[in-house]
């Protein structure tokens, strides 16, 4: 561990993602997941019981992904981007689905 | 990060390992001892040491007891002023009446739910509660602490940091790196099942700790990741309020629709109703229990919209022969009539009430309690393990480079070790001390808790300069001492205060006080070997620095 040192921004900045960019990816997930669901016919307690359920292993591969992928940009696009894009399309199905 | 995965995963584990590490002891820990909260009650509160039985009458029992409570909890009506527009009336209006019980409470909790007018909030309300005693209806004294379930229970997921649900975050970022630890974990350690038959328990102590933390940490893998998944997901509605915030016009449309297909109203009506028999409705639901070949009692009970015609009452089942929950039975209120069943269980809330169930434990199956408890203890003991591996592994290279990392690491395990159960401990003996009639008896008992736990930290960073030096702190072995003079004391006051000692409780058969005097003895027997090996270890590595300096004074002359 100790033969690699990285500047104290470029940790913070993965743990950031892991933790802040995490969260966001799993709320998208939830919320799209629940609303996919729900379109297709289960009652909407039981689908966002189970987007929850797997939300939280989402958001246990986000943390520990975070870490480990090569490319510090490509954590962030791909957290903050589905972390964006996700609960918006969510949002607009729960809309539509009115 | 790390050029390679493991590298990476090693990173993760070590660092939130330590970091949450002191968190997860905690909710480990209490965790544990809320398997057993209803016990640790009756230890605690003496007038309560009888068997457990059954929910009482609601028509001449409870129902003149709802009417008595009229006043929400003074915290809880103190926060929710903060978060409305216009001033509270003084009088809230009721929404809700209910009491729970279970195979082993003696005593009845009775909630009363009171609606927050004017609140951002859907649905805001706040509640009332009194515990009594169902033999005859009286209330128990107020200053009476249930430490199981209203201290160490509520301990374990919000650490009593209330403000902003801060606790509950806290904790669940910890169940969050739990998950993640167990992964990394898994993946640095690729031999993974010669892992489980290793343990070198003579070796030093950095090689032992490492072993224990695999075994535990191996042997009861599903367990660890099962309950603090399961944790999470029992707060799912906090972590993620998908339903309550983003998307609350659908859910509120959803909950509308399905109220007009159950006939279960969402809102009182407005005018005021009278209520029928409840005592009927729970003799026709024991009646339908028993028809489907499951009879049981009454677990939970619930009068919404007190007072109003629409009024209905649900009632559930004691469920103490399954896991999950089960459907629930809904009468109407003015007539008693069964108005809506709830259907079978889909398979996602089956998986979910089961994950949720096996937490709670509402079943009655006292080996698998104990095998959950076991569980937690084993959760505790790699979550310590961890600690001390970390201090271990570090302490020389720090105490040559002068950092004290490594000191500061130890002093906050010693903390979180045997300084928590030196509080746990500390908090019983007051209980056992402290006047009957004290007024705020139960807030004396708390502080006495965190300054117990204080004191500890204050201690074990005094003590932890022996580290600075790559000795171990002795503040390990005191506070073990601690421990043993405490869990002892614990036992012996609860023989002087109440006559209940081991002999007679023990023949009686007793377990409640008497399981939870036995394990303090334990705990007690436990530390006092751990001190010992400690100083014994102590003294060895002394000697041997001893006689290291004579030779090098040897050699100098």
């Amino acid at each position: 561990m100790a033969s690699v040192s990285h500047p104290p921004w470029y940790v913070a900045s993965r743990v950031l993602a892991s933790t802040l960019g995490g969260y966001a990816f799993t709320w998208g997930f939830i919320s799209l997941g629940a609303m996919l669901l729900f379109a297709a016919g289960m009652n909407l307690e039981e689908a966002s019981s189970l987007s929850s359920m797997l939300g939280f292993l989402v958001l246990l591969w986000g943390f520990c992904w975070a870490f480990v992928a090569a490319s510090l940009t490509r954590v962030w696009s791909v957290l903050a981007g589905g972390g964006v894009v996700m609960p918006a399309a969510g949002w607009g199905l729960s809309r539509a689905l009115m | 990060m790390f050029p390679n995965f493991r590298l990476s995963m090693t990173w993760l584990h070590t660092w939130f390992g330590l970091l949450l590490g002191f968190v997860l002891m905690v909710a480990f820990f209490f965790g544990s001892l809320s398997v057993f909260d209803r016990e640790i009650d009756r230890w605690a509160i003496p007038a309560t040491r009888i068997e457990a039985r059954p929910m009482p009458s609601f028509d001449t029992t409870l129902a003149p007891i709802f009417r008595t409570i009229t006043d929400p909890d003074p915290d809880e009506l103190a926060a929710a002023k903060t978060r409305v527009s216009q001033p509270l009336p003084d009088k809230l209006a009721v929404m809700t009446w209910s009491a729970f019980t279970t195979h082993r409470d003696p005593v009845l909790r009775m909630f009363v739910e009171f609606k927050v007018p004017n609140s951002p909030l859907p649905d805001d309300h706040i509640h009332g509660s009194i515990t009594i005693d169902p033999r005859d209806g009286k209330q128990l004294p107020e200053n009476r602490l249930a430490i199981g379930s209203e201290f160490f229970y509520p301990m374990h997921f919000s650490l009593h940091l209330n403000w902003a649900d801060i606790g509950y975050w806290i904790v669940g970022f910890a169940a969050l790196a739990m998950l993640a630890a167990l992964v990394s974990g898994v993946v640095m350690h690729r031999k993974i099942f010669r892992e489980f038959f290793t343990f070198r328990p003579n070796k030093k102590i950095q090689r032992s700790t490492l072993d224990l933390h695999n075994l535990s940490g191996v042997v009861a893998l599903p367990f660890h990741f099962l309950w603090a998944l399961s944790g999470l997901i029992i707060f799912a509605g906090l972590y993620f309020p998908v339903l309550g915030t983003m998307m609350r016009p659908l859910a509120a449309a959803q909950e509308k629709l399905e109220a007009t297909q159950t006939g279960l109203d969402l809102e009182p009506s407005g005018t005021p109703g009278t209520l029928a028999s409840v005592d009927g409705m729970v003799a026709e639901a024991k009646a339908m229990w028993v028809e489907r070949g499951v009879p049981g009692e009454v677990g939970f009970l619930i009068v919404h919209h007190v007072g109003s015609s629409n009024a209905y009452v649900s009632v559930y089942r004691d469920n103490t022969d399954r896991v999950g929950g089960g459907p629930g039975l809904h009468f109407q209120g003015s007539t008693g009539k069964l108005i809506h069943e709830d259907p079978p269980e889909g398979a996602v809330s089956t998986v979910n009430s089961f994950l949720i169930g096996m937490h709670l434990q509402r079943f009655k199956h006292w080996t698998l309690r104990w095998l959950i408890f076991a569980g937690g203890i084993l959760s505790s003991v790699c979550i310590v393990t961890g600690l001390v591996f970390f201090v271990e592994k570090r302490k020389r290279q720090h105490s040559e480079q002068r950092r004290s990392g490594a000191r500061w690491a130890d002093a906050l395990a010693v903390t979180t070790v045997t300084g928590m159960v030196v509080a746990t401990l500390a908090i019983l003996v007051a209980n056992r001390l402290l006047p009957e009639e004290l007024a705020q008896r139960d807030l004396w008992e708390k502080s006495t808790f965190w300054a117990a736990w204080a004191l500890c930290l204050v201690h074990a960073i005094w003590r932890s300069s022996a580290v600075l030096k790559a000795r171990t702190s002795p503040a390990w072995a005191e506070q073990c001492w601690a421990i043993v003079v405490l869990a002892i004391g614990a036992v012996l006051l609860n023989a002087v205060t109440t006559g209940d000692h081991l002999f007679k409780t023990l023949s009686e058969g007793y377990w409640p006080v008497a399981g939870t005097d036995l394990m303090m003895l334990a705990c007690a027997a436990l530390a006092a070997i751990a001190a010992r090996r400690l100083q014994r270890r102590a003294t060895a590595a002394a000697r041997a620095v001893d006689q290291d300096s004579e030779l090098r004074e040897v050699r100098h002359a």
